[in-house]
């Protein structure tokens, strides 16, 4: 540890450490714009010069590594007279266009404004015109009037996917990021240039005008749609109170965490996680016949309970057959396994998982679901579904996810399901099972439960629910519990789970693989 | 005349062929050096010449070729900066035409001091006549094994290379011209790292003027004294001024560290052209600060200049006379930086094309009352706050030219 004093305050800092990670860490803020944790430090923007005792010129907190006592101000009316002058070279050319600016409310330019700048324009000279809407990649629009060349967007293509399709082109005040002639930005990774850029300069195509930052509220998630279980956040608008229909997420971005995914998610996640999102069944149907009728669920739990208890009575609950998913969270893995395995003996469990796609070598896996790794260590075989295991003697057939779909064809799941007694379909997504089933169980959408799921790694990351679940549809591990409760066979036992935090801890009672790290926060 | 070293003899017809060269006691120096003298005794020499750097900065070249560390697993290199693109400057374009086998003789004499084998010359796009007389130096050089495998039979190797550039001034900044030479954009690099431990293609590298390197074989063939008494004690040797503008005989003047600037003008130049007035000298390249008529009876060294404020710099002198306007020289000034701004930091890219926007008003008669204030302003914004040192290069005229011709500026304001 080296000893150092930033604005009259010692502070501890790491042998090898930039100044502005120091400050950082002792909680003093240093304004920077080219400068990111993700790259080397660059040095072009200025706005993060600090005096240092002993020096003549303002240096870089962003490149300057702290040697042993040194003394650093970051206030001094000299530092802030500069980080003005950078501020007002910035704002100079910039098109002042934050009413119809994306990154409002979000921006960089804007907050180190309103503390450090708040001058009267002395610009009197025509701005530069560029060009403001370039479509630089499938889902990347680029404004470059708003652009202050910090070139991270540029860096992120060579450092991190190595794929370099943005450059800096022509010189001084002509500079401009531009793709190298049409081609464009055609990565996975692209959509992490929006969430780098500093300033309203690259925008997301799909979130353009659809609202503003500050109605935002970012909920912390793990996205779903590999094994990697990146973090991320959900930026929820929890709607206008007289306005119906406008709570919604509108936005995924990464969030930090380097053992997993570092500052990044894939463009399959962001995009994909996001149109499901709002892709979600949430009617409770019992269909008799060519009836359908609606139910509540109190009385469809009682109905299904007396089914399989029936069974369990006669002891021919090897007549029942169940369709996991490894989207199931650890927890309601947990509560299958309880309920039906140890408690039933059914012993026909399979799984239907979205097929396998390629992986990209950096963060998107070829598993495209979250809780592969979860189910292994809960002790499931993950035997995929196949046609005639469900078609022999099955007269319950509980089917969780919309995944039997993309595995079989309508008229092949017709087939078998003709020979089934009851089919149960407990789903987040419309998926064309619903018209096939006897029962179809609206569940809750991952944004809509909590949990805990398992990468890859076997790593545990816990979620929580970003909004309410939406119109009938509840968390699968509640209707577990509640189903559970019905059958009546160890009924104790799970009325005392009322919450996922709940199953977590009897889960890690149970299974030492869970018991690696005390993360469930309730 | 006795002061001559670097150009005594530049009137001889085909001095650059090896042949004249040789006649003249041309490499005498190098064969002292690699058979008479340790490459530490060399360096040694050099630094107790006091040979300052001749590219703007100055810095002792011994001192700069010591740090470079000696025990390290990359190659080291040499790069010669003969990218001359200071305006006013032209004197490098004088030894690499007149006697470029000077050049090569004290490229490989620093080669051999600190222990490099490969060396690149980067030489200004624009010297294409001057880059295939120095290519056709180098074919020679190698042919009397000056260059090459086992050079002189003292199992010395050193192979030069010449890399033209495109144009832009940005690329004398030493690290720009490191990353125009490895095929990138000419953008400076943050230093530290300084190119003494990373430089060209990551490995250390040593980066010297072509003026500062033609001094090297005269420092090892006569000696540190020799050098020392035909300069200063911090500032060893001769320097080439250049002189331009309106005086009666422009061109190289090779003179003693230390020269008045009033005699460069006056006596070796002859004056202004008759009927001409005397109104301001920019005394070291575009980017120093000016001086006034009444300021230059000053001596040419980099600290006799840096007292009155202003940079030896490149030692290039450009006359301006009382017929020209200060405005104009200001919009030539603003011009240029902002033409030539990389583009990479803010204040630079942004700065200079504020300021040559508001001197295009003040050009085009449109100034107002606060212009000349809020030039030194944003110049003084740009100043000490770049990522290298042009933004300094374009900031310091401009102050200077606004602070001491202000009267002669705002008398052509509106709003009076």
């Amino acid at each position: 540890m080296i000893k150092i004093v930033i604005d009259n305050k010692p502070v501890e800092a790491q042998e090898g450490q930039t100044i502005l990670k120091a400050a950082q860490q002792a909680g003093i803020p240093i304004p920077h714009l080219c400068y990111h944790p993700a790259f080397p430090p660059e040095g072009s923007c200025r706005i993060c010069l600090v005096e240092i005792e002993g020096l003549p010129k303002l240096e870089l907190a962003c490149s300057t590594v702290v040697r042993e006592a040194m003394k650093i101000s970051t206030q001094t009316p000299r530092v802030r007279e500069s980080r003005r002058g950078v501020l007002e070279f910035l704002l100079a050319d910039h098109p002042l266009d934050c009413p119809i600016c994306d990154k409002a409310g979000d921006c960089n330019l804007q907050d180190y404004f309103q503390e450090y700048g708040a001058f009267e324009s002395a610009f009197k000279e025509a701005k530069e015109r560029r060009e403001k809407k370039i479509k630089i990649g499938n889902n990347l629009i680029l404004d470059r009037e708003r652009c202050v060349l910090c070139t991270r967007c540029v860096r992120f293509l060579t450092d991190t996917t190595k794929t370099q399709e943005l450059g800096v082109f022509r010189r001084g005040i002509r500079s401009e990021i531009s793709t190298y002639d049409a081609e464009l930005v055609n990565n996975n990774y692209s959509g992490n240039l929006v969430d780098l850029c500093p300033v309203g300069a690259i925008t997301d195509a799909q979130f353009r005008f659809k609202t503003r930052t500050w109605f935002l509220v970012p909920a912390e998630s793990i996205c779903p749609l590999c094994s990697q279980g990146c973090n991320i956040y959900l930026d929820y608008h929890p709607g206008f109170p007289r306005v119906s229909g406008t709570a919604k997420i509108y936005r995924i971005r990464p969030r930090l965490n380097p053992d997993v995914n570092d500052h990044w998610i894939c463009d399959y996640g962001r995009g994909g996680y996001l149109s499901l999102l709002s892709d979600r069944w949430d009617k409770l149907v019992w269909r008799k016949g060519d009836r359908e009728s609606v139910l509540i669920w109190e009385k469809a739990l009682q109905i299904l309970a007396e089914k399989i208890r029936t069974l369990h009575v006669i002891k021919r609950t090897a007549k029942i057959a169940l369709i996991l998913s490894s989207w199931l969270t650890n927890e309601e893995l947990f509560l299958i396994k309880k309920i039906f395995k140890d408690d039933l003996h059914v012993e026909k469990i399979f799984f239907a998982d979205p097929k396998p796609g390629t992986g990209d070598g950096f963060l998107l896996q070829p598993e495209r679901a979250p809780n592969v790794r979860g189910a292994k260590e809960i002790g499931f075989a993950l035997n995929s579904a196949r046609l005639e295991d469900l078609s022999q003697h099955t007269d319950i057939l509980i089917i969780f996810g919309p995944f039997l779909a993309e595995l079989f064809s309508t008229a092949e799941l017709k087939t078998v399901f003709d020979s089934v007694g009851t089919k149960v379909l407990i789903t987040s997504r419309a998926s064309g099972l619903e018209s096939l089933v006897d029962f179809v169980l609206p569940a809750s959408g991952m944004a809509e439960k909590s949990g805990t799921l398992t990468n890859k790694n076997g790593k545990i990351q816990s979620f929580s629910a970003v909004c309410p679940s939406c119109g009938d549809s509840r968390p699968e591990w509640s209707v577990l519990v509640d189903l559970a409760k019905e059958l009546k066979v160890n009924a104790r036992y799970y009325s005392l789970l009322a919450n996922p935090g709940a199953i977590f801890r009897e889960l890690a009672k149970e299974i030492a693989f869970f018991r690696k790290e005390p993360l469930w926060i309730s | 005349m006795e002061d001559k070293v670097l150009t005594r003899n530049f009137g001889l017809e085909n001095l650059y062929k090896v042949d004249v060269y040789l006649q003249q006691g041309g490499y005498q120096a190098l064969k002292k050096a690699l058979k008479e003298m340790t490459p530490g005794q060399v360096t040694e020499e050099v630094k107790n010449a006091s040979l300052r750097g001749r590219g703007g900065a100055g810095f002792p070249a011994g001192m700069k070729w010591s740090f470079v560390p000696q025990k390290v697993d990359q190659p080291k290199l040499l790069c010669v900066n003969a990218d001359e693109g200071e305006p006013g400057t032209f004197k490098d374009r004088y030894i690499l035409s007149h006697n470029p086998h000077l050049l090569i003789e004290g490229i490989v004499i620093t080669a051999f001091a600190v222990g490099i084998h490969t060396a690149y010359i980067y030489i200004r796009g624009e010297y294409e006549a001057v880059a295939q007389r120095l290519e056709a130096a180098i074919a020679e050089a190698y042919q009397k094994s000056f260059l090459g495998k086992n050079i002189l039979e003292r199992g010395f190797e050193l192979d030069l290379f010449v890399h033209r550039g495109a144009g832009a001034y940005i690329c004398g900044e030493e690290t720009a011209l490191l990353e125009s030479l490895e095929g990138k954009r000419g953008h400076p690099r943050l230093k530290p790292p300084f190119p003494a431990s990373v430089g060209l293609f990551q490995c250390p590298t040593v980066i010297n003027n072509v003026e500062t390197l033609a001094n090297v074989p005269f420092i090892i063939g006569k000696g540190a004294r020799w050098f020392m008494d035909h300069g200063l004690p911090r500032d060893g040797g001769t320097r080439i001024f250049g002189v331009s503008g309106p005086v009666v005989r422009p061109g190289i003047y090779e003179l003693a560290v230390g020269t008045s600037l009033r005699e460069i003008i006056f006596s070796h130049a002859g004056g202004l052209k008759p009927g001409k007035k005397l109104k301001a000298v920019i005394p070291g390249g575009m980017s120093a600060p000016i001086l006034r008529a009444d300021e230059i009876d000053i001596k040419m060294d980099y600290e006799s200049l840096a007292a009155a404020g202003s940079m030896l710099g490149s030692a290039a002198v450009i006359v301006i006379d009382e017929e020209t306007p200060i405005v104009d020289v200001l919009l030539k000034v603003a011009k240029f930086y902002s033409h030539e701004s990389c583009g990479q930091c803010t204040p630079c890219r942004i700065g200079t094309s504020w300021i040559y926007k508001i001197i295009r008003r003040l050009a085009a008669g449109g100034g107002e009352r606060g212009d000349v204030d809020e030039l030194v302003r944003l110049a003084s914004n740009i100043k000490g706050k770049t990522l290298c040192p042009m933004g300094d290069a374009a900031a310091m005229p401009i102050i200077s030219l606004a602070q001491k011709f202000r009267t002669e500026l705002e008398s052509s304001l509106k709003n009076q």
